[in-house]
């Protein structure tokens, strides 16, 4: 007798630019047609541009029920792709794979849950995605920049759940770096921790929390570079 | 079985379990359509080379047997397949040595293809169906162990890794197809099946999760043996644990740590923490304190400095694996650890991987003196001169005279003293059944 036979996913597709909005001299989110690309916030995709070997993770920006699918992109100097992205307009052909990742939480958890999101950077990208998907989510936004220019979109999140530590200018909520800030903190014990961008400030955001008591399961890491 | 077919074909396999897998598959459905199963010099019609790319070694290896393949076998059609055929597949199309090559996705189909041959029509292989699972349950092995593939690719994406760009997006085979294939596996003969796939911790197939697929893998009746081929150390529950009390579950898990410093663990892109892994360890010694447990590290990742190697050293010595499979890290194009900084020099990664070596063996040695005395049941692979060859439950290497014992039995065994080094310690004993 032979086995059950059936077909495989073929997961690769390509989008049409819709818009791009540029946010900082640097930083930029594209806007693609959502069409039938299902994912869960906090997830990531694979981006690929025509005609290009090369692609790159970025974490979903849009929420699950936005009508686009948004990527937050920050041009890396000397990088190999960004600079290529920043090159692209409305109408060229980018190509997706995906999505991926297990950054998230289950949408019952989002409702009952207590969280604190900490980015640095462009790894504030799938916390958008989770508060836009869940806009009833009881969270705090730890978000650690150089200027405090790089807030972006920082006009969404209600003032008294985003913080923005900026270090190296005076406009932000705390002056110097997150894990500054993140020292002086007292969290409930209950919270739910979610880190995303560089892997030195998740280092050392990681060890000031187990410092403070929490459980390593508790941390959610996302890893950028 | 076609008796007209009188010709022959070999096979060659590089890399991982799964691989190995994989070719003992397409051996079982060559050997179904009438092929004589031969080795390189012994003249075959076909040639295929399930290959990997894992690392550069491999890739070195890879390319190595495939033009011994060639040269040796000038008038054979050469099949390369395997992981190296997705990841340099239009550079391996160029070479005038080799007839077809064809991706993993399409692997299972290799005798269709070369049927076609044959048969002289011309296809090309992205014609073939792709399928991950095709593969029909192995009946004719090279081994007397058997692989049941339950899952396949990665979307985990650790930096250093080109896995999830050679085997793809991870996908599960359902519970009932792998059950079927077990049933079949045993009905062929095989007392030891082995589960495989690329991260089978992440098996999923509905509501069923890797323990769910396991304790119904477990519930087939019979006397056979389950091991669990390798496995990422995250998300494994008490239920897990709870599995092994069941004596058809062999007590032996390969737990890939990579490295002991928590910050190269995470410029790893790695799912858990040094801390989360000890605490599995630990779950498990303290139900079943001679569980065996070895490892894969990787020695010299971009930007490991002294002090991180020097945890890993700890973390090897504290969790007291087995063996340790070393890997120097090799850049894998496309890869985001090619572009990470600090690459570090090969002559250091040569010393630190010596050290993880040396270290490994006296972990080795340790643990298989700690059975002196005991008793394994041995499943017996091989009898060579007399001498049986097989392994323990804890997947002990035991060697024994075999006195009238059979290939493919299981016999209890007086363990009495360690013989061989390194690589190739073993424990001899005695019958005692
Ligand atoms: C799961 C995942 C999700 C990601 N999501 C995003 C995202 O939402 N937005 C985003 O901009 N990037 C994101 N990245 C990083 C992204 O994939 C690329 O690495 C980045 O865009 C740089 O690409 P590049 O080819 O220009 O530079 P590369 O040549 O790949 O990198 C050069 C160097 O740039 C630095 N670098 C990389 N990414 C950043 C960054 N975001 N900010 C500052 N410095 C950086 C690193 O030191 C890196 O070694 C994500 C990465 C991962 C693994
Ligand atoms: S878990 Fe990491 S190392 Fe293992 S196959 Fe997936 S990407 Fe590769």
């Amino acid at each position: 007798m032979s086995l059950i036979k059936h077909d495989i996913k073929i997961d690769e597709s390509f989008y049409k630019v819709d818009e791009i909005r540029q946010l900082t001299d640097e930083t930029f989110s594209l806007k693609l047609p959502k069409a039938r690309f299902a994912f869960k916030a906090g997830q990531h995709i694979s981006l690929g541009i025509k005609g290009d070997y090369q692609s790159r993770e970025y974490s979903i920006y849009s929420g699950v029920n936005d009508n686009n699918l948004e990527v937050l992109v920050k041009e890396v100097e000397k990088g190999y792709f960004t600079p290529k992205l920043r090159k692209l307009k409305a109408g060229d052909l980018v190509e997706i794979h995906g999505p991926f990742g297990k950054f998230g939480m289950e949408p019952k958890d989002a409702e009952t849950g207590k969280f604190v999101f900490i980015a640095s950077g462009t790894g504030i990208a799938p916390f958008r995605s989770i508060f836009r998907t869940y806009p009833e989510i009881d969270y705090t936004l730890i978000h650690g920049v150089r200027y405090s220019t790089e807030a972006y979109d920082r006009n969404e999140y209600a003032s008294d759940r985003y913080v923005l530590c900026s270090s190296r200018d005076q406009k932000g909520t705390f002056q110097g770096r997150l894990t500054g800030y993140l020292k002086n903190c007292t969290f409930t014990p209950e919270t739910q921790f979610y880190l995303c961008g560089n892997s030195d400030m998740i280092f050392d955001a990681l060890e000031i929390l187990k410092d403070k008591g929490f459980e390593r399961d508790q941390i959610h890491c996302e890893v950028y570079f | 079985m076609n008796p007209t077919n009188t010709k022959k074909v070999a096979f060659k396999t590089l890399g991982c379990r799964l691989n190995q897998y994989e070719t003992d598959a397409l051996v079982t459905d060559f050997d179904n359509a009438g092929y004589q199963l031969v080795d390189f010099d012994g003249s075959p019609d076909v040639v295929v080379v399930n290959t990997c790319t894992v690392t550069n070694q491999s890739d070195q290896k890879s390319r190595t047997v495939i033009s011994q393949a060639a040269r040796k076998n000038k008038d054979a059609i050469v099949v390369v397949t395997g992981c190296m055929a997705n990841n340099f597949k239009e550079k391996l199309e160029s070479q005038e040595n080799i007839t077809f090559v064809v991706e993993n996705n399409r692997k299972s189909s290799v005798l269709a293809l070369v049927d076609a041959h044959f048969s002289g029509e011309i296809i090309h292989p992205n014609q073939l169906p792709q399928d991950v699972f095709r593969y029909e349950p192995v009946q004719k092995s090279l081994h007397t162990r058997s692989a049941v593939k339950v899952q396949d690719g990665c979307d985990n994406f650790c930096t250093f890794c080109i896995i999830p760009m050679v085997r793809g997006r991870a996908v599960s085979r359902p519970v009932e197809e792998v059950l079927e294939s077990v049933r079949k596996t045993l009905e062929n003969g095989f007392k030891e099946i082995v589960i495989t796939g690329v991260n089978i911790g992440r098996y999923e197939d509905g509501e069923a999760h890797f323990e769910d697929l396991l304790e119904k893998i477990l519930e087939i009746p019979g006397d056979f043996r389950v091991r669990i081929s390798s496995l990422e150390p995250d998300g494994f529950g008490d239920r897990f644990v709870e599995l092994f009390a069941n004596p058809k579950l062999m007590p032996h898990l390969h737990l890939c740590l990579q490295s002991g410093s928590e910050k190269t663990l995470l410029r790893m892109r790695r799912m858990y923490d040094v801390e989360q892994f000890r605490k599995t360890i630990n779950q498990f010694r303290s139900v079943f304190p001679d569980f065996n447990f070895t490892t894969d590290i990787i020695v010299g990742f971009p930007g490991e400095t002294e002090e991180e190697f020097q945890q890993t050293i700890d973390a090897v010595k504290e969790f007291n694996f087995s063996h340790v499979h070393t890997f120097k890290y090799s850049v894998r194009r496309g890869t985001r650890a090619e572009r990470l900084e600090n690459h570090i020099p090969e002559k250091v990664k040569n010393a630190r991987s010596l050290q993880i070596r040396e270290l490994s063996e006296e972990n080795k040695l340790n643990y298989f003196t700690s059975f002196i005395g005991q008793t394994q049941d041995v499943l017996i692979e091989k009898i060579s001169q007399g001498i049986a060859n097989g392994y323990g439950q804890n997947y002990v290497p035991v060697r024994f005279k075999a006195s009238k014992a059979e290939k493919n039995t299981v016999h209890s065994i007086r363990l009495t003293e360690i013989r061989g080094i390194g690589e190739n310690m073993y424990v001899f004993g005695e019958l005692n059944d």
